[in-house]
């Protein structure tokens, strides 16, 4: 009786994540770049 | 207090025994995506190639065609599909500009390309374009999915607006990096004209309605690092041409642009950095962790049974006193 106490114990916050992430969206990724299109040959890359 | 002890052992050893499959397949999948603000830019170059000097009208050997190819994340459109969808959408608004070698527009090719932010499924929504055209796309473009598999893949091409298979073609190490490595083959296809031309005062009507025909070929390559599903290199070669040419060009067949496409060298670097970095955050979430916690997971079981055993020993028996000296009665 006692192990299946510990082995829910041990459950409960992996249950909990899985409904966290569930509920939870993901935070926003941020706004649109102001960096345009390119049309001409940018600097080369260091 | 042995037995306590192995209790909260158990404890442990279940959660981590529990955490390593939820985090591979519960929380990978919703977690990796694909930010929807990315911004991209990648240069290619042909050297040498041909091109067609439409003062001329002369097919003529350059010393350099350059691709500058742009993807921006468009978040206000991701936004407002996401509402419908219902899913984590990227849109990314792209552009191919090639420049002849003296810098000037040779063609451009806007797109809109609207996928999956997890599992880079495409997602058909209005505004789905290529050079203007509404278009539906089946399979991948320009990015494979995340933990790419060693098969072959629909891969959408933007100049025939059609998806075919890009085939695996095997492992390879890229700067040694182990990556797969796909190829598609696009034969000689009736394409329409882009909409910006090259020239003032030729237009794609003008040229549609002096019988001309554009055809295109490619070959695409690309070396795709497996676990981000990113391209760390790609090449094409490519040809392009007017035909049905004679009575306005004096021939039948003319190049439009021939050339072996290939990413330049500070454009591999960059890439090869970037992905580097994204895999270890895919590997910790895949790899790392849930293979740690399941060996924690049988090193906390296994302590949790021997602290449990040791407790249900039976106690040794204290030694016995010794035995009293024979007392005899005094005579």
């Amino acid at each position: 009786m006692r192990a299946l106490v510990a082995a829910a114990i041990g459950l409960a916050p992996v249950l909990l994540f899985v409904l966290l992430l569930t509920v939870v969206d993901l935070p926003p990724d941020g706004p649109t770049s102001p960096k345009p299109l390119l049309t001409a040959d940018p600097a080369a890359r260091k | 207090m042995r037995r306590r002890a192995s209790l909260v052992l158990l404890a442990l050893a279940v959660f981590c025994a529990a955490m390593a499959p939820t985090l591979r397949w519960y929380a990978f999948p919703r977690l990796a995506k694909i930010p929807a603000n990315q911004y991209q830019d990648t240069v290619l170059e042909a050297r040498p190639a041909t091109l067609l000097n439409y003062s001329t009208l002369r097919a003529e050997k350059v010393d350099k065609i350059t691709i500058i190819q742009t993807l921006k994340g468009n978040v206000e459109e991701s936004r407002r599909i996401e509402r419908d969808a219902g899913r984590d959408v990227v849109v990314w608004d792209a552009l191919a500009y090639v420049t002849g070698p003296d810098g000037k527009m040779v063609s451009k090719v806007p797109e809109r390309y609207i996928f999956d932010a997890h599992t880079q499924d495409p997602v058909h929504a209005t505004g789905e374009s290529v050079d203007g055209d509404p278009v539906r796309r089946e399979g991948i473009e320009f990015k494979f999915p995340f933990l790419t598999e060693k098969r072959d893949y629909q891969y959408f091409d933007a100049q025939t607006r059609t998806s075919a298979p890009i085939h695996y073609k095997g492992t390879r190490t890229f700067r040694g990096m182990e990556v797969y490595y796909f190829e598609q083959t696009i034969p000689w296809t009736k394409v329409p004209m882009p909409k910006a031309m090259p020239v003032k005062g030729i237009t794609p009507k003008i040229l549609a309605d002096s019988g001309l025909t554009r055809w295109y070929t490619t070959k695409r390559m690309f070396w795709v690092e497996p676990v981000t599903g990113a391209p760390v290199n790609g090449e094409e070669i490519h040809k392009e041409e007017l035909r049905n040419a004679k009575a306005l060009m004096g021939q039948d067949t003319l190049t439009v642009f021939a050339g072996h496409v290939k990413m330049r060298e500070d454009y591999l670097r960059s890439v090869g950095e970037m992905v580097s970095s994204n895999r270890l955050m895919v590997l910790m979430l895949v790899s790392y962790i849930p293979w740690s916690l399941t060996v924690l997971a049988l090193a906390l079981l296994a302590l949790a049974l021997w602290l449990e055993a040791r407790s249900r020993r039976p106690e040794p028996e204290p030694p016995a006193a010794p035995a009293p000296a024979p007392v005899s009665a005094p005579l």
